[in-house]
C-alpha cells in the first residue's frame, strides 16, 4: 500500500482529539453522548474500542463516518483522518471519502445488505464508484475479492441475493465491501455479534488474515472484553460517553487502573472462576427425558391443502438426559440446535413425543402435564422486556403464582411479595410499579422471582442473560445461583454463552440440530473424550485471561 | 398521551373532533334558527350576518342545519363502528384463541366477506333491511365487522406468542384468565386505533348512503341528505351542497389524524 | 412460482368466490323483505304474491333454489332480469366494460399520480413540502366521492360555459376525443380519495425503507444520493406499493357506484342502482359476484407482480 508507507509508525492514521458531541432533544435539554473523547490509532493497528449499551461508541462510529442524525450538536475536538480534518470537510468530500478511505462493517448482515440487489452488485458498485473501474473490472475485482474473504464459489455467491446466503456469507461479503477499496481505516462494529459461535469465530479468522494481508488500521467496536482480546493490540475504555481508560491491551487489562474496567473485567465470564458449590449428592434423578422427539410444521388444518407444503422440521430427536435435585445442568448450542425446544417441551409449551418423568410421575403428552408439575417446573424467558405482561404491576405479577397455587390471604400475599423482591435485591417499592419502569436487569430479576415464588423445583432458564449487558449479566447470574443454593431448587440453565455456562453449571449438555450429542461434567469440558462439536464450540470463545492476553484455557 | 397531544397531527385532530363533538352535543341548542323553519323570502342566499352559512332552497338557514345534522351524522359513525367493532372483536378474538378448524372456516368465510367492497356490501344489506338511519347504520357496523375479525384476530395471535402469555400458559393459569388479563388489554391498542380511523370511513359511508336516498330520510338534517336536497340547485349557489360536503370531509379529517396520531403513540411506546 | 402455487391460488379464489355466493344468496333469502313483494310493491294481494313466487320458483326450499342458482351459474347461465326481461349476461356485459374502462382510466391517473407523490414526500421528509402533501393527502382521504364530485360538478360543468360534461358517456369507438372528454370528471372525483390515501401510504413506506439499515449502509459506502435513491430505495419501495394499490381496488370498486351515479355512467355501478331500486335480484347477485371476482383476481395478480419485484417472495 503505497500511501500508507510514507507514514512514521508513530503517527496516528486516525486521531480524534477533545471531541464532544450531544444531541438535542426536543425538551431544550440537550443529552450528552460524547465527552472530550480523545483516540487515536497508529497504522497498522487495531483499536478495540470497548463499552456497554449506551457508552456512546456507535455515536463514535457514526461521528468519524461523519454519518451523524440532524438533532447531532458537535461541541468540540477535531477527528482526523492522516492529518486531515474529517470534520471540515464538504458533503461532497464526505461522500468521495467513505467507503473509499474509511469504510465500515456492520452489526448485523441481515439488515445492512440491501435485500432486491445480488450480493455481486454490492460491492461492485463500490468499485465502480471509487475506483473507477468498469463493469467488467468491478465484477472482476468483486470476485477476487469474494475469494479473499473465503467464500467458496465466489461467482455463484455474486448472483446470489441476500437471503440466499447464510449469515456468516453475507458478513463475509459486507467484510469483502468494506476492504475493496483498499481503505486506510475500516470501523468493525459488533461484527460477530448477530452470528452464531462458530461462525463468528470463522469471521474472526478472517479478520485476522485480511488485518496481516492489508496492513489496514481498524477501530473494533465491541462489548465483549474476551473477544477484543484477541483482536485489538489497543484498547479504549468507554463509559457514559468518556474515554476512561486508554492503551495497550495487556496493559488495559493486566493492570487496569480505572474503577469501569475492573468491574467490567470482574463480570466477565469465566470458566475458571466458579460461583457455584459442588452440586449436591442425589441418588435419584428429579426429572428425566426418555426419547422425546419434537416436530415442527406438520400441517393441521383442515383447509391445509391451501397452503404451501411446509418442511417438517426437528426440534429435538430422540432426547434422552437427568436432572438431579439441586443441580446446574447447563445446556448449550447454537441457535436451531433445540436447546429453546427443549424448554418449551418441560415448560408444557410444546407438544412432544416421548416420556417426560418427573418426581416419579409421568407425562407422555403435553395434554398430561398437570397443575403439579406446573407449579413445581417454572420458566424463566429470554426477553425480561416481553416475560412481564406490560399492563400489570410488578406486584400483581408476583401475586400471581401466589393465588394460583397457594390459599394465601391478602396480606400475606403482600408480604411474600415484598420478601420475594428483597430476595432479588429489588426496593419494595416496585411493586407499585409497571414493567416499562425497570431496566432491563431489572425486569429479569422480577421474572426470577416470580419463577422462585412458587417454590418449584426445578427452574429453567432459557438464555436468560443473553439480552443484558455484560455487568447486569453477572450480577443476574450471580443473583439465580444464590437463590438456587439457598432453596436447593435444580436448573436448567439454557445458554449458548460457553464461558458462563462453565461457571455455573455442574454439568453441560450439548445440543446440535435437534441431536443431544454430548453430557458431561463441567470439571471435563477440556477431556480427551469429548464429542468434536464440542471441542469446536468451546474452541470457538475467546476467554480473556487475567494477565489481560487472550488465550485458551486448560 | 402528552405524546398524542404534542405531535402536530394529534394536535390538529383533537383540535377538529373538539369542534365537531361541540356541534354533536349542544348543536340544536347553539343553532341561532328552527332548522326546519322554512323562510321563502331568503332563498337561497350567499352567508351573511343574519345567516353565517347562507340559506338553502326554502331558505332554512343553513348553519342551523349543520349544527343539527351533526349529531345525526356522527353519531352514525361512531355507533355503526363501534358495533362493527364489538361484532369483529368477539369474532375475531374467537378465531384466534380457539383456532384450529374453526379458526380456518373463520378466516375463509372473512376471505370471501372481504372480497366484496365495504360500500356495496352496505348496499346490500341496507336494500333489503329497508332504507332509513338506523338500517343503515347496522348495514356499515355488519360490513365493518369481517375487517374488523381480522385486525381482532391478528393483534390476539401476535399477543399470544409473547412470553408473558406463555409465562401465564405455562403457570396453569385459567384460560379465561389468560384471555382476559393478559391478551385482550394488550390486544386492545391496536383494534382502538383502527376503529378510530375506521369511524371516519363510516361517516364517509354514511353520508354517501344518506346521498344516495338509502340513508337518513327527509326531514333529517344529516349532512349526506343536505347535499342530495341541495344537489338541483348546487350551480346556482355552490355554498348549499359545498357546506355540509366540507363538514363531512372535516369530521372524517379529524377522525383519521386522531386515530394516526394515536398509532404513532401505540407505536413509539412498543418500540422503547 | 411453482404451478403448484398457481393452482392453490386459484383454488383460494375460487373458495373465496363460492363463499361470496354463499353470502349474496343468504342476504337476499334470510334479510327481511320478501322478494315477490318487493317486486310487486306493498299493496300486492297473497294471492299475486303466491303465484309470482310460483312463477319465480320462490317457494322452494332455499338450498334447492340456492343449488339451482348456482349450477345455472356454473353452466353460464346467468338468468333473466326481472325487470328488463333481458338476459343478465347481456344487460350486465356492456356494463362491465363501460365501468372497466372508467376504473382503468381512474387507476393509471392514481398510480401514476399518487406513487411518485408519496416518495418525492418521503424524499422530502420533515420539510415544508412533505408537509403540504401530508396535507393534501390527509385532506383527500376525507373527501367522500360524492363530496368530490359535486365539487367537481360545481368547478368544471357549471351551466352556460361549462368546460367538461356534467354526464355520460361516448364510446371510444365512437370517438377517443369524446370518451376522455366525458371520462375526467368521474375519473378524477374517483381518483381523488384513492390518490390521497395511496400517496400516504407509499410515503411510509418508503420512509421505511430509507431508514433501513441497508440505505445506510449504502450511504456509508460512499454512494451517491442518486444511487441511493434510485438503486437501493426505489426498489425496494415498489413491492409495498404494489401491495397497497392492489388493497384499495376493492375501495374503488365500491366508489364507482356512487361515481357512476352522480355522473350517469352507464357502468355496473349504475345498473346495480337501478337493480337495487327496482329488486332485480338477478342482476343484483352477478355484479356482487363480478365485483368480488375482479376484486379476488386483482389481488391475486398484485401478488404475482410483488414476487417479480422482490426476489425474497418466491412463491413455492
Amino acid at each position: 500500500m503505497p500511501a500508507r508507507d510514507g507514514i512514521a509508525a508513530q503517527c496516528s492514521v486516525l486521531d480524534i482529539r477533545d471531541y464532544t458531541l450531544d444531541y438535542e432533544t426536543p425538551h431544550g435539554v440537550p443529552v450528552q453522548a460524547l465527552r472530550n473523547v480523545s483516540l487515536s490509532i497508529r497504522p497498522g493497528r487495531t483499536m478495540g474500542l470497548v463499552g456497554e449499551s449506551g457508552s456512546g461508541k456507535t455515536s463514535l462510529a457514526w461521528a468519524i463516518m461523519r454519518y451523524l442524525p440532524a438533532n447531532a450538536a458537535e461541541r468540540s475536538g477535531r477527528i482526523e483522518l492522516l492529518g486531515e480534518d474529517l470534520r471540515t470537510k464538504s458533503d461532497e468530500e464526505v461522500q468521495n471519502l467513505r467507503g473509499r478511505r474509511i469504510s465500515m462493517v456492520f452489526q448485523d448482515p441481515g439488515t445492512s445488505l440491501n435485500p432486491v440487489l445480488r450480493l455481486g452488485e454490492q460491492i461492485a458498485e463500490a468499485l465502480t464508484r471509487h475506483r473507477g473501474f468498469s463493469a467488467k473490472e468491478a465484477r472482476e475485482e468483486s470476485e477476487a475479492w469474494l475469494a479473499r474473504t473465503g467464500i467458496s464459489r465466489p461467482a455463484d455467491m455474486m448472483n446470489r441475493y441476500p437471503h440466499e446466503a447464510s449469515g456468516g456469507e453475507k458478513q463475509r461479503v459486507v467484510i469483502a465491501t468494506a476492504f475493496a477499496c483498499n481503505p486506510e481505516v475500516i470501523i468493525f462494529d459488533e461484527p460477530t455479534t448477530a452470528l452464531d459461535i462458530i461462525t463468528a469465530r470463522q469471521i474472526l479468522d478472517l479478520f485476522d488474515d485480511l488485518h496481516d494481508e492489508t496492513g489496514v488500521t481498524a477501530l473494533y467496536i465491541s462489548h465483549d472484553l474476551g473477544l477484543v482480546s484477541r483482536v485489538a493490540q489497543d484498547i479504549a475504555m468507554i463509559d457514559r460517553g468518556e474515554i476512561v481508560e486508554q492503551g495497550a491491551c495487556e496493559e488495559v487489562f493486566g493492570r487496569p487502573r480505572h474503577e469501569y474496567t475492573r468491574g467490567l473485567l470482574a463480570a466477565v465470564p469465566h470458566p475458571d472462576r466458579r460461583i457455584v458449590d459442588a452440586a449436591p449428592a442425589a441418588a435419584g434423578n428429579l426429572l428425566d427425558l426418555k426419547g422425546v422427539n419434537v416436530s415442527y410444521g406438520e400441517r393441521k388444518s383442515i383447509l391445509g391443502f391451501l397452503e404451501p407444503k411446509r418442511e417438517v422440521v426437528r426440534g429435538a430427536r430422540d432426547v434422552s438426559f437427568g436432572v438431579k435435585p439441586g443441580e446446574i445442568l447447563g445446556i448449550v448450542g447454537e441457535s436451531g440446535s433445540g436447546k429453546s425446544t427443549l424448554a418449551k417441551v418441560l415448560a408444557g409449551l410444546q407438544e412432544f413425543e416421548g416420556t417426560v418423568e418427573f418426581d416419579s410421575r409421568t407425562y407422555s403428552r403435553r395434554r398430561d402435564i398437570d397443575r403439579e408439575y406446573r407449579r413445581t417446573v417454572q420458566i424463566v424467558f429470554q426477553h425480561p422486556d416481553a416475560s412481564l405482561n406490560p399492563r400489570q404491576t410488578i406486584g400483581k405479577i408476583l401475586s400471581r403464582p401466589l393465588k394460583l397455587y397457594n390459599q394465601l390471604s391478602r396480606s400475606e400475599i403482600a408480604r411474600r411479595i415484598r420478601e420475594l423482591l428483597r430476595s432479588v435485591l429489588l426496593p419494595e417499592e416496585y411493586s407499585a410499579r409497571f414493567p416499562h419502569e425497570l431496566s432491563g436487569g431489572e425486569k429479569q430479576r422480577v421474572a426470577i422471582a416470580r419463577a422462585f415464588a412458587a417454590e418449584p423445583q426445578l427452574v429453567i432458564c432459557d438464555e436468560i442473560t443473553s439480552s443484558l449487558d455484560v455487568s447486569v449479566q453477572a450480577a443476574v447470574a450471580r443473583l439465580l445461583v444464590e437463590l438456587q443454593q439457598q432453596t436447593g431448587t435444580a436448573c436448567l440453565f439454557i445458554t449458548h454463552d460457553l464461558n458462563l455456562v462453565r461457571q455455573l453449571a455442574h454439568r453441560i449438555a450439548v445440543m446440535q440440530n435437534g441431536d443431544l450429542v454430548d453430557l458431561f461434567e463441567t470439571s471435563q469440558a477440556r477431556a480427551e473424550e469429548r464429542h468434536s462439536y464440542t471441542r469446536q464450540l468451546l474452541d470457538a470463545v475467546p476467554v480473556l485471561l487475567d494477565s489481560g492476553r487472550q488465550g485458551r484455557d486448560s | 398521551m402528552s405524546e398524542l397531544v404534542r405531535s402536530p397531527t394529534g394536535m390538529v385532530g383533537l383540535a377538529l373532533l373538539s369542534v365537531v363533538a361541540v356541534a354533536v352535543v349542544f348543536g340544536s341548542v347553539l343553532a341561532p334558527y328552527d332548522p326546519q323553519a322554512f323562510h321563502p323570502a331568503v332563498r337561497l342566499t350567499g352567508p351573511s350576518a343574519a345567516h353565517w352559512l347562507g340559506t338553502d332552497q326554502f331558505g332554512r338557514d343553513i348553519f342551523s342545519r349543520l349544527l343539527t345534522g351533526a349529531s345525526s351524522t356522527i353519531l352514525f359513525g361512531v355507533g355503526a363502528t363501534a358495533l362493527g367493532v364489538l361484532a369483529g372483536s368477539v369474532i375475531g378474538v374467537t378465531a384466534g384463541v380457539v383456532g384450529g378448524w374453526v379458526d380456518s372456516v373463520i378466516m375463509r368465510t372473512l376471505d370471501g366477506l372481504l372480497a366484496v367492497p365495504d360500500l356495496l356490501f352496505t348496499l346490500l344489506i341496507v336494500t333489503f333491511l329497508g332504507g332509513g338511519a338506523g338500517e343503515a347504520m347496522l348495514a356499515v357496523a355488519v360490513a365493518f365487522t369481517p375487517g374488523m375479525a381480522r385486525i381482532a384476530r391478528s393483534s390476539v395471535l401476535s399477543i399470544r406468542t409473547r412470553e408473558y402469555v406463555l409465562a401465564a400458559v405455562a403457570r396453569d393459569e385459567s384460560q379465561a384468565y389468560i384471555i382476559g388479563q393478559e391478551v385482550i388489554p394488550n390486544a386492545i391498542g391496536p383494534i382502538i386505533v383502527e376503529a378510530t380511523i375506521r369511524v371516519s370511513f363510516a361517516i364517509m359511508i354514511g353520508a354517501t348512503l344518506g346521498f344516495l336516498g338509502l340513508g337518513a330520510q327527509p326531514p333529517s338534517t344529516e349532512w349526506g341528505l343536505m347535499v342530495a336536497e341541495a344537489r338541483q340547485y348546487m350551480y346556482r349557489s355552490p355554498w348549499v351542497v359545498a357546506v355540509p360536503g366540507i363538514a363531512i370531509a372535516v369530521s372524517a379529517l379529524g377522525f383519521n389524524l386522531f386515530g394516526d396520531a394515536l398509532r404513532d403513540a401505540f407505536v413509539t411506546r412498543g418500540r422503547r | 412460482m411453482s404451478p403448484a402455487y398457481l393452482l392453490r391460488r386459484l383454488l383460494a379464489v375460487i373458495l373465496v368466490l363460492w363463499i361470496v355466493t354463499i353470502a349474496v344468496f343468504a342476504i337476499t333469502m334470510v334479510l327481511p323483505g320478501n322478494a315477490a313483494i318487493m317486486i310487486l310493491g306493498e299493496y300486492a294481494t297473497p294471492d299475486q304474491v303466491a303465484a309470482l313466487e310460483e312463477r319465480l320458483g320462490l317457494n322452494r326450499p332455499a338450498a334447492v333454489q340456492y343449488f339451482e342458482w348456482l349450477f345455472n351459474l356454473l353452466q353460464g347461465d346467468l338468468g333473466m332480469s326481472l325487470r328488463l326481461s333481458l338476459p343478465v349476461s347481456e344487460v350486465v356485459g356492456s356494463a362491465f366494460a363501460n365501468s372497466a374502462m372508467l376504473a382503468a382510466t381512474a387507476l393509471v391517473t392514481v398510480t401514476v399520480v399518487a406513487v411518485p407523490l408519496g416518495i418525492f414526500a418521503a424524499l422530502k421528509r420533515g420539510t415544508k413540502t412533505d408537509l403540504g402533501i401530508s396535507f393534501l393527502a390527509y385532506t383527500g382521504t376525507a373527501m367522500p366521492e360524492f363530496v368530490t364530485a359535486t365539487l367537481l360538478l360545481v368547478i368544471f360543468a357549471a351551466p352556460g360555459n361549462p368546460l367538461l360534461p356534467a354526464g355520460g358517456f361516448i364510446p371510444p369507438g365512437e370517438s377517443i376525443a369524446g370518451f376522455f372528454h366525458h371520462v375526467i370528471l368521474p375519473a378524477g372525483a374517483l381518483s381523488f380519495i384513492l390518490t390521497a390515501h395511496i400517496a400516504r401510504q407509499v410515503r411510509s413506506e418508503m420512509s421505511d425503507v430509507l431508514s433501513s439499515d441497508y440505505i445506510r449502509a449504502a450511504r456509508l459506502k460512499g454512494m451517491r444520493e442518486r444511487r441511493v435513491v434510485r438503486g437501493h430505495a426505489l426498489p425496494n419501495s415498489l413491492a409495498p406499493a404494489v401491495a397497497v394499490i392492489s388493497l384499495d381496488i376493492g375501495y374503488l370498486l365500491g366508489g364507482i357506484i356512487v361515481v357512476e351515479e352522480i355522473f350517469a355512467w352507464p357502468g355496473l355501478g349504475r345498473l346495480l342502482i337501478l337493480a337495487l331500486e327496482n329488486r332485480d335480484l338477478p342482476v343484483i347477485q352477478v355484479i356482487t359476484l363480478l365485483l368480488a371476482m375482479v376484486y379476488a383476481l386483482t389481488n391475486l395478480i398484485s401478488d404475482l407482480v410483488i414476487a417479480a419485484l422482490d426476489p425474497r417472495v418466491r412463491y413455492e
